[in-house]
């Protein structure tokens, strides 16, 4: 038995020793607690730790395996996402208790606070005394049990599982139903009562989902195939994509979810070009081995940082939107290329992590198949805010793609159009975002780099929250940015676009005199033209998500959602994705990966530079007075450098 | 976006007041790097005669430097145009305190002193200290350690939107009335809407914080005779959006959360004291090495507590 005195160490120090005894199969004390955050974070031994006083915030989360005792209260988000093992709290717990547990016995033995187990997927959350409001807010599934009372709005919004209430129930949430208790779930629930000793006499209500809400009335049809880019005709209202749409919304009666971005014409960095006239620079075969394009990210705060062969990433793109096959191919390609990868929402599966050299794993509001062994087998942590696609919206997954295998990995029940959190169960604000970091970092011993990801709303007051928020990079995503699902209107606008994007972060960054916290823009680069010119406007580097599936067979047809995407890449179903070629189109991806990297090779040398990162925005013009108000950037329509494409062809 | 925190010491006493809140603030500053601020209430200064009203305490943000001499000097001449007779003036940090006999109206008094530099706040009991930094910062310029009182809340900030400043920053007063500050964690959402209603009957706002806007709200309640349970009542019901605020008087604190329960709070209370923060991290350090008996106020809840007279 060893006693950590927090008193005398740091929780960070405290973690880490607590580690190190569970490896050995020591038990541990920890002394005066005092209320301070993330006490047994990131603990996967079964250790048994007792906490001698009040716990803070996230009090064994991130978890999986540990036994937990404490003595007095816990802060917000006990147990956070834990995955098996067992938490004790003899008072009271704060808002949020057993968020996104996938496992896990979780006992309050006094009141516990809101939102009770908000996106929980499995195990039970027991509580002694009261709820409080929002009980099992959106919870997919497990068993929440409450001796008490339940507050109001009990299960709000409820997708599966039972929420089982002693007391008074108050106001049911939306799509929450009173439904009966068989005898068999009140023996298991008694039982569970009686082996933790939590004293009870009297009945269980059940509140389970009511059904109502878990599925689209009418979903998208397979329409014939219009190409994308007559959407973006300036010259007509009334084009066939437009038809289209109002073909399908005759059909659904709702607002229409479809996959892509924006599709109307906007400001862009192709309305940038280089001042310089790279045409009178002679075609150079071996640019690449000439410039320096390698890029690092994520040292802000001592993690070990994400190398980079050229400033460029996969962009995050769950396996669910996107069929194994596309993640796999993506994932070699990137390790082929020697830059990273992203998991997207959803989780972090292990044939992506075994073709990637490096990738990063993405945090959702739903916290779906989210957990620290994902963390632990990733290069980098990334929590997703927003997307450019649909700023402040979170994503849609329709029932066609919701596969046993895709709920069994994001820990939802199949078959549902999954409309995942908007927000994050425990970010409520900058404040609040701060502690989750922390957490995060804590889970991982302050070794990867964590990131956000914004989509461009509000980016000046973003940005700066980001750097006050301890954030290792940003990825700054513009409207141009693209989707698997989301409505069509809210596509095409809601947000700002990617340059105006890069313009308002570095404006922001500038005004803090803050340094050290690299952007990485995404949303419509099309190619190693776009990239420099992002790079020399001051981004860190890009992220290319559409342009990667484009380069490995995507027909742009903006179906995605439908679910039989024909190429074999916007699906789950296995007759459409034998259609795909791994290996072929994993090698096609990497081939244009490296046609990037060889046009931005050949515009930092036709400067003269030795490495990007001598671009700057001298070197740039604008060739709209639009992109110039934007940007800043002189009006010159005059310029050389558009016509860089000949130079580089 | 920050951290909230206050004390009350039922004795009505004057206690280390400036020591509690320092302890306070500075076990919930990750909540808020930007700026801390301090609203003490030292207890009543001297009183001028028979039922005149007690000596006014008044803070200014006045800069530093020439700048700091001039804007002093501007002052003085507009009390002595308002027949205020200055008792004492200090000036700390980037700020001038002044304690001034003055038995006119204190909407004008204030309204009129804002012409020549920004106030922190007026009271007969209460003083504004706020500043850049931590907590440990802004009791290195200003001494927050050696304040004692009978009690006083505090705040911690993130800039989100607003500028980092030391008059952006907490607690607020209610600009126009006296002893009466707020400090708040969360967002206002009808703020421009109520803001206009305020001002449509003549009240004056000196920032675009919303949390200024709770306090004249409240202020306004209680100038209209209403016990400050009521106010908090009417401002659940009344304010839109994430809330979690303090807010104090001369003899009361009290606080108000909002509805969908978004931002945290925690309070502890003994014979002696009762505490409120937006964590119990900062309770805790009041009293380490112990277990406290907290509880978490329900959503939609208020509540206030009075020290002894």
């Amino acid at each position: 038995m060893a006693t950590i005195d927090l008193a005398q160490v740091s929780v960070t120090e405290a973690n880490r020793l607590i580690r190190a005894y569970g490896d050995q199969g020591e038990d541990v004390d920890v002394a005066n607690p005092d209320a301070r955050h993330h006490i047994g974070v990131g603990l996967t031994a079964p250790v048994r730790l007792r906490i001698h006083g009040s716990a803070g915030y996230f009090c064994a989360g991130l978890s999986d395996g540990p036994t937990v005792e404490v003595e007095g209260n816990v802060g917000w988000g006990l147990a956070d996402n834990m995955t098996a093992g067992t938490v004790v709290v003899r008072g009271n717990a704060s808002a949020i208790p057993g968020v996104a547990i996938r496992g896990a016995d979780v006992i309050v033995h006094g009141n516990i606070g809101s939102r009770a187990g908000q996106v929980m997927k499995e195990g039970t959350l027991c509580c002694g005394g009261n709820a409080n409001f929002m009980t099992g807010y959106m919870m997919y599934g497990g068993r929440l049990i409450v001796c008490g009372d339940s507050g109001e709005l009990v299960g709000q919004d409820i997708h599966g599982g039972s929420i089982y209430v002693g007391g008074k129930v108050g106001s049911l949430g939306q799509d929450a139903m009173l439904a009966d208790v068989e005898p068999h779930e009140l023996d298991d629930v008694l039982a569970f009562l009686e082996r933790w000793q939590v004293p009870f006499s009297g009945t269980f209500k059940k509140i389970v989902n009511a059904g109502r809400n878990l599925r689209y009335a009418r979903t998208e049809p397979r329409v014939r195939v219009v190409p994308f880019f007559v959407g973006s005709e300036r010259t007509d209202y009334w084009n066939a994509k437009v038809q289209e749409d109002i073909s399908v919304k005759a059909q659904i009666g709702r607002y229409r979810i479809r996959g892509y971005g924006a599709t109307r014409p906007l400001p862009h960095l192709s309305d940038l070009a280089f001042r310089a006239d790279l045409t009178r620079v002679e075609p150079d075969p071996d640019v690449v081995a000439k410039v320096d394009l390698r890029s690092s990210l994520g040292g802000r705060f001592g993690a070990t940082p994400i190398e980079l062969s050229m400033p460029a990433m996969i962009a995050p793109m769950s396996y669910g939107a996107l069929s194994k096959s596309t993640k796999v191919a993506l994932a070699r390609a990137s390790a082929l290329s020697d830059i990273c990868d992203n998991s997207g929402e959803g989780g972090l599966i292990p044939e992506v992590r075994e073709a990637a050299k490096r990738v990063v794993v993405q945090m959702l509001g739903g916290r779906l198949g989210w957990s620290v062994h994902a963390m632990r087998a990733a290069d980098g942590i990334e929590i997703y805010v927003s997307q450019g696609a649909k700023p402040g919206l979170g994503g849609q997954l329709m029932a066609k793609k919701v596969t046993e295998d895709i709920a069994r990995l994001r820990g939802i029940p199949a078959g549902i159009d999954l409309r995942s959190p908007s927000r994050h169960p425990d970010v409520l604000g900058a404040d609040d975002l701060v502690i989750k970091v922390e957490e995060l970092r804590e889970a991982t011993g302050w070794e990867k780099p964590v990131s956000v990801k914004l989509g461009a709303g509000r980016v000046r007051d973003d940005v700066k929250i980001a750097f006050k928020d301890g954030f290792d990079y940003v990825c700054l995503d513009g409207m141009q940015g693209s989707t698997g699902a989301a409505g069509n209107e809210v596509l095409e606008f809601v947000g700002i676009p990617t340059l105006s994007a890069i313009v308002e972060a570095l404006d922001a960054l500038d005004a803090l005199g803050a340094s050290g916290m690299p952007i990485m823009l995404m949303g419509g680069i099309k190619d190693g033209i776009d990239t420099a010119k992002a790079i020399a406007l001051g981004a860190h580097g890009v992220a290319l998500g559409t342009s990667t599936i484009i380069a490995g067979g995507c027909i742009a047809c903006l179906q995605c959602a439908v679910g039989q995407c024909v190429v074999g890449i916007a699906t789950q179903d296995p007759v459409y994705e034998a259609r795909y070629d791994v290996d072929a189109e994993s090698w096609n991806i990497h081939r244009y990966l490296e046609a990037v990297r060889w046009q931005l090779a050949s515009v930092v040398h036709a400067h003269g530079y030795g490495s990007v990162y001598d671009l700057s925005r001298d070197d740039l013009v604008a060739l709209t007075p639009e992109a110039a108000e934007i940007t800043r950037l002189p009006y010159a329509p005059e310029a050389t450098g558009n016509t860089l494409a000949r130079a580089v062809a | 976006m920050c951290g909230i925190a206050g004390i009350l010491y039922k004795d009505g006493l004057r206690h280390e007041l400036g020591r509690d809140l320092i302890t306070m603030l500075d076990g919930c500053q990750h909540r808020g790097p930007d700026s801390t601020g301090f609203a003490l209430y030292h207890g009543s200064a001297a009183t001028a005669g028979d039922g005149g009203r007690s000596d006014l305490r008044l803070r200014f943000f006045v800069g530093e430097g020439d700048e700091a001499q001039s804007t002093v000097a501007d002052i003085r001449a507009r009390f002595a145009g308002l027949g205020a007779e200055i008792v004492e003036e200090e000036v700390a940090g980037t700020t001038a305190r002044f304690l001034v006999r003055f038995d006119g109206d204190l909407q004008q008094l204030s309204y009129a002193m804002e012409h020549e530099a920004k106030l922190a706040s007026i009271g007969e009991s209460l003083d504004i200290i706020k500043d850049v930094g931590s907590a440990h910062d802004v009791d290195d310029a200003y001494g927050i350690a050696g304040f004692d009182g009978t009690h006083g809340i505090g705040h911690v900030r993130l800039a989100t939107e607003s500028a980092v400043s030391p008059e952006a920053g907490h607690p607020f007063w209610a600009t126009g009335f006296s002893d009466i500050a707020i400090v708040h964690n969360g967002q206002i959402t009808n703020y421009y809407k109520m803001r206009r209603r305020l001002e449509k009957r003549g009240f004056e706002f000196h920032t675009d914080n919303d949390s200024e806007l709770i306090a004249v709200y409240l202020a306004d309640k209680l100038a209209q005779g209403a016990q400050l349970e009521e106010a908090l009542a009417q401002s659940i019901q009344d304010l839109d959006g994430t809330f979690s605020f303090l807010v104090s008087t001369k003899d009361e604190i009290g606080y108000a959360k909002d509805r969908l329960a978004a931002k945290p709070m925690v309070l502890y209370e003994d014979g002696d004291i009762v505490a409120v923060a937006s964590e119990e991290v900062s309770l805790n350090k009041l009293f380490p090495g112990r277990a406290l008996e907290t509880t978490e106020p329900a959503p939609g809840t208020y509540r206030t507590w009075r020290k002894a007279a």
